[in-house]
């Protein structure tokens, strides 16, 4: 019993609550966003959060060095659930990327995000990069990260897969890799691009297309664009008021209570909302970079720790940069804030991680 | 473990410049958070009200009008209107492609969509359908919610007591074109009787409202409004009973029924037949329908108590006989022989009787209808003098009723023949003219002003519209020859010799009058010699009109009345029997009401 308490006395509460904080951001939120609805989505919400809470405790207790251990067998138990879900999954939102399990639908491309992150870390602990030429052995971290990348484009999630790609550049990035790799890479994605065009669906190509002029179909793609833009810009400095947002409680905002819940906040608590929850997002993460940089000889927990904090920090920037329309609509919900199931819980436990690996470096210095 | 010192400033460089991509990053995101929040607040929150608030214009709703008792003849009754967001019109033709099941869309209902496209108002709303039935309405109820950004809205709409009765006196409603504020295109006005020359009064004014709508085109709540102000009511003289009398005894001729109070100028009744239906009028009529009533030979939307003009006949004797006693100090005693004609120079004036009434005087000239003696007459009267008599009786003037499009008609004289005719006035016209026939023609309404002028003895105005003071002057005619004319009339009716003695109402109160007959043909001298043909013998259009103006109670004169049947013959035969039942009526249902 000691021990735990020794444990959860030496939490970075700091970082706790600060996390915490981010995530009651989110109940508020759905709490106006559902209110007029018949369905218990707020109720549902809430439950996952203190579930995601526990959980992020739960991990927090953990060992660093036991995931450490098993990073590649996690690995391949979660590409098996997710070449389960590609092919034999449920369908929604056109995508088959669900498994249920317990009543509850999980989406393995989430937790592969975390498999492959300590799935990097791992090998780029174990292998020293000794010569920056020597490309051949990289064939295995980029085989280890195209092989699911793959199957979730072909769920399709371009979401998701996009996310994968660009934390996996910059962890590829921290781990020392020479410049020409970068420039060997860029000019391959350069090549591949129209290959890569022809393969999207329609709608995705038109979701970018409408990214570059949305005014020029406001009633098509561009709708959601545009309204989004609108509520956040009506909301001014000081925002409508909570439950008051126009744009949507009188459902101009499409999927206000996923995707587009950023906008919700902007257009009802105003720019001193949305500067507010992005100022959460930035503390966390120049939080994460100092408690990974503590392990400037343990690349595991560093690359771990900032593979992690990348995952979360894109996807908040690039979900809050697509309703504002500086990116096209990819369909990525806000981390902690939207409401969510498996990616969610996914960020809960990165930040579980975190806290352990934190915790582990009070009693190792 | 990494031990090259130089590859851990290599990682701490690496971890500082990804910290540096994250901040360009988030610089960029303030940046655009700041332009829209901050700089573009006003247009994003102009833009999320032009989302969700739509204005709708409330249109007034029409000032009721009333009959003499209290009873609504001119109302408003709910409308309910299909109604699409303006924004969304495009969606128009699918949804009544796939409405027209349970919605049915007429030619003229798609005239009129069209036209409503075309508005440039105010309103956020354009009206799809008016006049949704019952069954339209449920129908559509049910299967609303396939259809966004459609919805119901109730209106205040024109409705009339009877859909003939009062069409001609109240008039109608409908769009105008030369209306100026594009908002008021969609609202109603009068277009005549009536509801035209109070329009003003009846109208009210529009307002507006704002509505809360969302994306789905569901009104949420009213956010602010300006309410409309309901148009003036109005109260009349008509009695709506006896309109409605009236109308039912004379819907299957060409006739007209005017009723005026003697006392107060008010007009009772002012029936015109046959009539249109002022509710299908109001409510948009079919262009087929409106060119049927253009072309019909029986005019149905001419308004023959004011603008149907016809030769007064014999009720004209009643102002040539009040002439001579007045102005040319004749003694009624004086008698005539009537042996059926007049030699006037080289023509033969005919009495209607053939055989002659043989010696009559003024009063019984009168009772009988003689014509011989008032040929006679006629050779001592000048035409200006007895023209200018005639308009104290508003003939050949206007009556300066309250309703719109009065014709004042003819009452000849010398002046009148230069101009018209380029002619001079000959001295045998005097005599067609002391008759009632020849040039002369007036309304029925002039012949019961006429008669209302003779029973009180006051210069009468009459007025549909009910107002609180009548005061009338006296005319200067002497008491005493008033009185002989009176009692003249008196015999008309209740003698056993007079020409509507047949048409005598039983009881205290009775009904004075004169009959007329008004010549539709000349009757050739071939004719005269083989016998004038009857009525029956010759077609319609050349029959006489039957007249009749008259009024009651004798002592204590109430309401004067004029029945014009067109083509029916002589007065006596239809004119007066109607008049009879209408005046019983009146009477009786006063007495019931008061």
């Amino acid at each position: 019993m000691t021990e735990i308490f020794i444990k959860i006395k030496n939490l970075n509460w700091f970082y706790f609550f600060t996390v915490s904080f981010l995530s009651f951001v989110g109940v508020v939120m759905i709490y106006s966003a559902t209110s007029a609805m018949e369905n218990n989505i707020f109720i549902n919400h809430l439950t996952k959060v203190f579930l995601g809470l526990a959980v992020m405790t739960l991990v927090s207790l953990i060992e660093i060095d036991f995931w450490k251990k098993n990073a590649f067998y996690l690995y391949i138990f979660f590409l098996f659930l997710l070449i389960w879900a590609s092919f034999y999954g449920h369908i929604g939102k056109g995508s088959r990327r669900w498994i249920e399990f317990l009543g509850f639908y999980i989406q393995p491309s989430e937790f592969m995000k975390i498999a492959i992150i300590m799935a990097l870390a791992k090998f780029f602990d174990e292998k020293q990069i000794k010569d920056p030429r020597d490309y051949f052995f990289l064939v295995l971290p980029i085989f280890l990260i195209l092989l699911p990348v793959g199957l979730i484009l072909k769920q399709p999630d371009l979401g998701t897969a996009v996310i994968i790609l660009l934390f996996c550049f910059f962890i590829f990035y921290i781990a020392g890799l020479s410049w020409k790799f970068f420039g060997l890479i860029i000019s391959t994605m350069l090549m591949i691009t129209p290959y890569i065009w022809s393969l999207l669906k329609n709608y995705q190509k038109q979701r970018i297309l409408t990214l570059f002029n949305p005014e020029n179909d406001p009633l098509g793609s561009g709708y959601h664009i545009i309204q989004s833009q609108i509520a956040i810009g009506s909301g001014g400095f000081f925002g409508k008021g909570w439950r008051e947002g126009t744009q949507s409680h009188l459902d101009f905002l499409p999927e206000k209570h996923t995707d587009f819940i950023f906008s919700m906040l902007g257009e009802e608590f105003g720019f001193l909302g949305t500067f507010s929850v992005i100022g959460l997002i930035i503390t966390i993460t120049l939080v994460t970079y100092h408690i990974s940089n503590k392990f400037d000889r343990d690349n595991f927990k560093r690359i771990l720790g900032i593979g992690i904090i990348t995952n979360f920090f894109l996807a908040a920037m690039i979900n809050i940069s697509m309703v504002i329309g500086i990116l096209p609509v990819v369909g990525l919900p806000l981390p902690l804030v939207s409401y969510g199931g498996s990616s969610m819980l996914t960020y809960f436990i990165g930040f579980g991680l975190i806290l352990s690996m934190d915790r582990s470096s009070k009693h190792n210095f | 473990m990494i031990k090259n010192k130089n590859s851990l400033q290599l990682l701490k460089r690496r971890s500082f410049l990804l910290g540096g991509i994250k901040s360009i990053f988030t610089l960029v995101v303030f940046g655009k958070l700041y332009y829209l929040q901050i700089l573009n607040k006003s247009k994003y929150g102009k833009l999320s009200d032009l989302n969700r608030i739509k204005v709708k214009i409330l249109y007034p709703e029409r000032g009721i009008i009333y009959d003499f008792f209290g009873k609504q003849i001119a109302l408003n009754r709910p409308d309910y209107q299909l109604n699409i967001f303006k924004e969304k019109s495009e969606l128009i033709n699918s949804y009544i492609s796939k409405l027209q099941d349970v919605i049915n869309f007429s030619d003229e209902d798609f005239l009129q969509l069209r036209q409503n496209l075309q508005n440039k108002d105010i309103s956020d709303f354009i009206i799809v359908k008016k006049n949704l039935n019952w069954n339209e309405l449920q129908a559509f109820e049910l299967i609303s919610n396939k259809f966004p950004f459609l919805f119901i809205n109730k209106e205040k709409v024109r409705s009339y007591k009877d859909d003939y009765v009062f069409s001609h006196v109240l008039g109608y409603v409908g769009y105008r074109n030369d209306i100026e504020d594009p908002k008021l295109k969609n609202l109603k006005f009068g277009i005549s009787g009536l509801e035209q020359l109070f329009d003003k009064k009846l109208i009210g004014t529009d307002g507006w409202i704002k509505l809360e709508t969302n994306s789905k085109g569901r009104i949420k709540k009213e956010l602010q409004k300006k309410i409309s102000i309901p148009g003036q009511n109005i109260k009349t003289n008509l009695i709506a009973a006896v309109q409605e009398y009236s109308y039912s005894l004379l819907k299957d001729m060409n006739a007209s029924a005017v009723m005026i109070n003697c006392k107060t100028g008010g007009v009772n009744c002012l029936v015109s037949t046959p009539s249109f239906d002022n509710n299908e009028f109001s409510n948009g009529v079919s262009n087929e329908k409106w060119k049927d009533l253009i072309n019909n030979e029986s005019k149905p939307l001419l308004n023959r108590c004011t603008a149907g003009l016809y030769s007064p006949g014999s009720t004209y004797k009643l102002i040539t006989a009040l002439f001579v006693l007045e102005n040319l100090n004749f003694d009624p005693k004086t008698e005539f022989f009537c042996p059926g004609f007049v030699e006037f120079g080289n023509r033969k004036f005919h009495c209607w009787k053939k055989e002659g009434h043989g010696s009559v005087n003024l009063k019984e000239a009168i009772k009988k209808s003689c014509d011989c003696y008032f040929y006679n007459l006629a050779r001592i009267i000048k035409i200006d003098p007895l023209s200018n008599f005639s308009k104290k009786f508003t003939l050949g003037k206007k009556t300066e009723i309250d309703i719109p499009n009065e014709l004042i008609g003819i009452m000849p004289d010398s002046k009148w023949k230069i101009n018209k005719k380029g002619e001079r006035w000959q001295k045998g016209e005097t005599l067609n003219t002391v008759i009632g026939q020849g040039f002369m023609l007036s309304t029925p309404l002039q012949i019961t002003v006429m008669t209302a002028i003779i029973a009180s003895g006051k210069k009468i105005t009459p007025s549909i519209l009910k107002s609180s003071i009548a005061f009338f002057e006296d005319i200067d005619v002497s008491l005493s020859n008033l009185e002989f004319i009176r009692k003249s009339m008196y015999a008309v009716v209740n003698e056993w010799d007079g020409t509507a003695y047949a048409s005598r109402l039983p009881g205290k109160f009775k009904m004075v009058g004169k009959t007329g007959t008004s010549q539709v043909r000349k009757i050739s001298k071939e004719e005269r010699e083989s016998g004038v043909l009857k009525n029956e013998e010759i077609a319609y259009k050349l029959r006489d009109h039957s007249i009749f103006t008259g009024f009651a109670p004798f002592d204590n004169p109430e309401f004067a009345l004029t029945v014009v049947a067109e083509h029916m013959g002589s007065g006596s035969k239809v004119a007066a029997p109607v008049a009879k039942k209408i005046m019983k009526f009146t009477l009786d249902h006063i007495k019931r009401n008061t």
